[in-house]
């Protein structure tokens, strides 16, 4: 048990580096830099934002420096100046006195926004695409599920028809038709909701709905298909067989056992959602992470292409972990090795 | 239960008192809505290192420059500076500042704009020092302003501070006493005092950047003195300005009159949803897909007004074919221009025969010299094409294959599949179109250009030397062309010496035709223009700069 | 790139347990074709399907015109019935109307003029060559290297799954990006004769797709790998395997006449299922501007660029939306139709 947890927190890490690495060199191979424009700056003024930006430092030492800055925590004393190449994630005050602090986690200033850094993008816009994110997650859950079920409990029946075929709708009506659609039906025709915007709960309706419906038919087809594979298992028929309530038979017994995959995917589904979504965010123009991962690689901001790339790579590999984790109780038979 | 009803009824009746008051008391602020400054979040707000029109609206609203652009007649009127003087020799600007104007910040905590005190409880008054901080500042090359370029070769020793071989000292910039500040040319110029009233040269509050370095520009420590104060800036969401009591107005720049401003930072079609909701008092950058409708269902609301942004095509003059000006020629006149404004973009944008847009300063006007300007004339491009073929003794098909570049956003794709078309239908010539990631297409047009890419520019400052000599001029990093023409070259520095306009024009005139005619390195599109949406309850002024200027608006 | 807009790799659902014996696998066919045509569902949309690719292979002879042709006059315009099926349009000589009225198009035109329906046909090309391309894309990486994974094991197995993992941690859209800028910057820049010149021009000539589905294979092989992995593991140890190890037969042998053909059937199943993914990736890349070169027309990039258009225009983006909505339709009913008919399971039922 120890031992599975302590591999896997190292295999993690293991993990974070390389997509780093990977990272860091696929967006310094790719032609065009930060400093490029429609009007091309003059090659001296490019070099002093080049000095500014340690950018033409070598690659490895621009490498090891972020790595540094990033992840390796760092005591300091004395005065502390609020610049932005002083910004850390986390700072512990220190009971040693003279202002000592422990810092960790600096991910660098964003190119684009000289007065903001990564973790000023982290502190704000992340709160925001995780509340997206999760409510999305929610009703991809709550619509998902239910017709999945139905469809596989009336398989090829008209209500298997009716519940694939919302799901597939949900596929394939893009969230780039879906979203616009929506904005200008409930919320210029109608009225009914804000067209755009974040912060109150009317606001959130309308995204949180759009990006867990494409999500829904994801869900509703797994269930679907689990459940029936389960339901064809024996201790399903021995269940049957003891004259158990068919409504009995799936919640208690054949659900748990269904949701095995649908758990499989929601992990990274999760990871993925409320890490940002580019064009829900702005369709309804939300200020949420998602767009960073576009306009960063477009840009070439590149501490902000690392940051958001690191985020989601963490995010990924500690919901495949927790999966991991609820699979065992799903299924007892599943060991954590 | 009859108490019960006591207590509701009175809590009804004081409620409807207190609502009675309420309105009868203070009266409402005026907030106003906008949407003009794009999705994405603006990128500083700090006068040094501004480049793009998002950033540079909002400092144009908080800050006021020495001299400051009339948005509607394009002409330099004072700013800060109340008057200057200009050496004989046209090199020495001295200028005179208004006194008593005080740097604010906006308060978090008490809701308000406050002035700016020093440590003694001093309050601080913008002076001539702080100019010439800023200025300097800009040109640091630690500092690594992007437009210090702008600004560099317009003042003695600025171009080698900010390339690092001379020194701060060095740079003739000086304040005389508090309120005059004088500037040194290298050479004169027509449109200096027009450089020295750019974002780049504005005053920067020096104590808050000492202790702050980049960060001082963001919500409750941004620093400013000009007819509205930063209030609150939502990272990719809205920035809102607030009224600066303390801004003693002039006759140019005057108070504000709106109390509030908020920007909401949105897609075009976005915003457009937002302001048929009715939530926006004001919008630009309309979809295009949506002018025919907002022409019939806004009759009132719409405008159109002249932009400061011109596109066109340019041609790798060193690439096959198009290395002959006979096809570049030929490609250039069979675009249909008209048919493009017309059925693609819809808004009134017009064809453009020069690629310098006609409203700036000394610019030649295609009415004015039809015969030196590019028109369609199908015919001609085909006797042109034909005349190349024949010497090479080709056939249209065995033509060496031609590529265009561009990055797919906006109506760059619908622009050029019709040009596309127009081609093909037109002269039988297959182009081949390539989609390129923004960052890339920037890269390669820059180091090995295909045979035909996107080209646009917009003006920094409105003059013609600023749509010529720094674009196509043959040292100049903008030359994607690759074209050289010792005639051009005479031609726009011959002009930079002159002070008359029609002298200029005249020359501008030869220049232009040089470029998209004779030589064809370049073939112009058209001018752009800028398509708004305004509530009709609001007061507003036509600007034509390409950025508002809200301290004159007002909301009836 | 799933349902959800973004970030997503293809997953592979509810892969039925076809690791049967090679020496039953005709009857089996024969059963699980007629469990698929009783199930009418699934019929539905292999009709949709066969008719689909049909029409993508007849398309100049379908379409009413050819899909680059330009009417600029005619931009936006849409025939009388389509303007009365939508109620936010409304045609210019009512009062307050905007839509050009032209009846020589059946479904309408886009921004230049160009007959919708005809580009709904020939972008059925595109969109049918990313469903058939993507999923072979991601199989020949990710078959390879799970089979290779599975077969040798140890060390191998480690690196090759340990990849997979950091792989699947990567944002495909980053990566995507990423890869799609470079590759077109590399290849598009290269001298005339090299491999690369020659790659650039096959990718001209279909309108921009090659890269497209390099971008998507890249990013999609790691499910196919894993599940791959996980067949080979579990027939390994099969009876029939150890005969052949104890005969002599070379590795190659074992893997492709022995592993291969049975575990073929359940992965390709399972590929057939995330055929949609690839689709509306597909409009998902147009969206942000990586889609396929004009004039070639695309499902997706036709309903990026109506979508903007939606208050004015509905129709735009509308019936595309509806073509894709239909093939979508067709693949996951026959998708699943496919997998509920080789389950074994389901024929004791």
């Amino acid at each position: 048990m120890y031992q599975f947890f302590v591999r896997r927190i190292l295999w993690m890490g293991l993990v974070m580096v390389m997509v780093s690495i990977i990272t860091f060199l696929l967006m310094h191979q790719v032609p065009g830099g930060p400093f490029d424009r429609e009007k091309a700056l003059p090659e001296r003024i490019q070099k002093n934002l080049e000095k500014k930006y340690h950018l033409d430092d070598p690659l490895l030492k621009q490498y090891l420096d972020y790595m540094y800055y990033a992840f390796i925590p760092r005591v300091t004393t004395g005065e502390w100046k609020p610049l932005p190449e002083n910004d850390h994630l986390i700072n512990l005050k220190l009971p040693i006195g003279d202002n000592a602090y422990i810092r960790w986690m600096n991910f660098g200033p964003s190119i684009k926004s000289a007065s903001r850094t990564v973790n000023d993008i982290f502190r704000d816009n992340f709160p925001v695409s995780a509340k997206l994110g999760g409510a999305a997650v929610a009703i991809a859950c709550l619509i998902g599920m239910p017709l999945g079920t139905l469809a596989a409990i009336r398989k090829n029946t008209i209500f298997d028809y009716l519940g694939m075929g919302i799901a597939v709708l949900g596929v394939s009506l893009p969230i780039v038709t879906l979203g616009p659609l929506l904005r200008y039906i409930v919320g210029v025709e109608l009225g009914l909701l804000p067209p755009t915007g974040w912060g109150t709960l009317e606001q959130m309706i309308m995204p949180s709905f759009t990006l867990g419906f494409a999500s829904s038919a994801l869900i509703a087809r797994l269930t679907r298909a689990s459940l029936l594979q389960v339901l064809d298992e024996d201790y399903i028929r021995t269940a049957r067989a003891k004259g158990l309530r068919e409504q009995l038979v799936i919640t208690r017994h054949a659900m748990k056992n269904a949701m095995i995959p649908v758990v499989t995917v929601l992990g990274p589904l999760i990871a993925a959602l409320i890490t940002g979504t580019f064009v829900t965010e702005i369709v309804f123009g939300i200020p949420g992470m998602g767009k960073y991962f576009v306009t960063s690689i477009g840009g070439r901001d590149y501490p902000v292409i690392m940051g958001t790339i690191l985020i989601y790579a963490f995010f990924l590999v500690f919901a495949n972990f927790i999966v991991d984790i609820v699979y065992a109780w799903l299924d007892p038979r599943i060991r954590l090795s | 239960m009859r108490n019960i009803t006591r207590v509701v009824l009175l809590v009804l009746l004081a409620s409807m008192l207190v609502g009675a008051f309420g309105i009868s008391g203070a009266q409402e602020a005026k907030v106003l809505y906008v949407a003009n400054i794009g999705q994405d979040d603006i990128p500083h707000l700090d006068p040094g290192l501004a480049e793009d029109v998002a950033s540079i609206q909002i400092l144009e609203a908080t800050y006021v420059g020495l001299t400051t652009l009339n948005e509607v007649t394009v002409t330099v009127e004072p700013g800060i500076a109340t008057e200057w003087s200009v050496s004989d020799d046209g090199l020495v600007y001295t200028f005179s500042l208004m006194q008593n104007v005080p740097w604010v910040v906006y308060n978090t905590d008490s809701g308000a704009v406050e002035e700016v005190k020093d440590a003694d409880g001093n309050v601080r008054y913008v002076t001539a020092n702080d100019f010439v901080y800023g200025i300097k500042r800009t040109l640091d090359p630690n500092t690594a302003g992007p437009y210090a370029y702008v600004l560099a070769p317009w003042i003695v020793g600025g171009a080698e501070y900010n390339g690092g071989s001379g020194s701060a000292d060095d740079v003739a910039v000086a304040a005389l006493d508090d309120y005059t500040l004088q500037i040194t040319a290298p050479k004169a110029t027509p449109f200096l005092a027009n450089i020295y009233g750019m974002w780049m040269a504005l005053a920067q509050p020096q104590w808050v950047i000492d202790e702050m370095g980049d960060a001082w520009a963001d919500e409750g420590t941004f620093q400013s003195y000009g007819p509205y104060a930063l209030k609150e800036w939502a990272h990719d969401e809205s920035l809102t300005l607030i009224k600066n009591p303390f801004w003693p107005g002039t006759d140019y720049v005057g108070q504000a009159k709106i109390d509030e401003i908020v920007f909401l930072l949105l897609e075009q079609s976005a915003k457009l949803a937002e302001y048929e909701a009715g939530n926006l008092d004001f919008m630009d950058d309309l979809p295009t897909a949506d002018l025919d409708r907002i022409r019939v269902e806004y009759p009132n609301e719409f405008t159109v007004s002249p932009s400061s942004c011109s596109y066109g095509y340019g041609f790798n003059t060193e690439k096959e074919p198009v290395n002959d000006a006979r096809v570049r020629r030929a490609l250039s006149m069979a675009i249909d221009r008209q048919a493009i404004t017309d059925n693609i973009l819809k808004a009134g944008q017009i064809p453009a025969g020069f690629y310098m847009l006609p409203n700036l300063t000394a610019a030649p006007s295609q009415e004015d010299y039809p015969d030196l300007a590019i028109k369609y004339d199908p015919e001609a491009a085909k006797a042109e094409l034909q005349a190349y073929l024949d010497e090479k003794g080709i056939s249209v098909d065995e033509l060496p294959p031609i590529t265009y570049m561009t990055n797919e956003t906006d109506l760059h794709k619908s622009i050029i599949e019709a040009i596309q078309n127009m081609w093909r239908e037109t002269l039988g010539v297959e182009v081949q179109i390539t989609f390129q990631e923004f960052g890339v297409f920037l890269d390669t047009r820059k180091n090995d250009a295909p045979q035909i890419f996107r080209y646009g520019w917009c003006y920094d400052y409105p003059d013609a030397h600023n749509f010529s000599g720094e674009l196509f001029r043959s040292d100049s990093t903008q030359n994607d062309p690759n074209w050289v023409n010792p005639e051009y070259d005479a031609l726009v520095d011959q002009a930079l010496t002159e002070n008359d306009p029609d002298v200029r024009r005249e020359l501008y005139a030869q220049a232009e035709y040089l470029l998209v005619n004779q030589d064809a390195a370049m073939a112009p599109i058209y001018y752009y223009v800028e398509t708004q949406l305004t509530k009709p309850n609001v007061e507003r002024t036509l600007s034509v700069i390409g950025r508002e200027r809200f301290e004159k608006w007002d909301i009836k | 790139m799933t349902t959800s807009e973004q970030a997503q790799k293809p997953t592979l659902v509810g892969v039925p347990e076809l690791a049967q014996d090679m020496h039953h696998t005709n009857k089996l066919w024969v059963d699980a074709w007629k469990r698929l045509i009783r199930n009418r569902a699934a019929v539905v949309g292999l009709v949709i399907v066969i008719l689909s690719v049909l029409i993508a292979i007849f398309a100049p002879y379908i379409a009413p015109n050819d899909y680059r042709e330009q009417v600029l006059t005619n931009n936006n315009s849409a025939p009388r019935w389509v303007i009365d099926l939508f109620p936010n349009m409304k045609a210019k000589d009512e009062e307050g109307g905007w839509v050009t009225v032209s009846e020589d198009y059946i479904l309408g035109a886009d921004n230049l003029g160009r007959d919708l329906l005809s580009r709904i046909i020939y972008g059925s090309r595109v969109s049918l060559s990313v469903a058939f391309v993507g999923p072979m894309v991601s199989l020949a990486v990710g078959l390879i290297l799970g089979l290779v994974s599975g077969y040798a094991g140890g060390r191998v197995d480690n690196l090759i799954m340990r990849l997979v993992d950091i792989m699947y941690a990567f944002p495909t859209i980053l990566l995507v990006i990423l890869l799609m800028a470079y590759f077109r910057a590399t290849f598009n820049a290269s001298d005339q004769g090299t491999f690369a010149y020659r790659l650039n021009q096959i990718d001209s000539r279909f309108g921009g797709m090659l890269f497209i589905f390099i971008g998507i294979g890249l990013t999609s092989w790691m499910n196919t790998a894993r599940l791959a992995r996980g067949q080979v593991l579990s027939i390994r140890q099969r009876e029939y395997i150890e005969a052949a190890t104890s005969v002599g037969a070379s590795d190659f042998t074992i893997i492709f006449r022995h592993i291969l053909p049975n575990i073929l059937g359940p992965i390709v199943v399972a590929e057939t299922l995330t055929i949609p993914t690839y689709i509306s990736f597909e409009a998902f890349l147009s969206f942000i501007g990586l889609g396929v070169n004009p004039p070639t027309p695309s499902w997706g990039s036709m309903i990026a660029d109506g979508a903007g258009a939606i208050s004015s225009y509905p129709h735009q983006a509308i019936f595309p939306s509806m073509a894709l909505f239909l093939i979508m339709f067709a693949f996951n009913f026959l998708g699943d139709g496919l997998r509920d008919a080789l389950d074994p399971h389901m024929s004791r039922t």
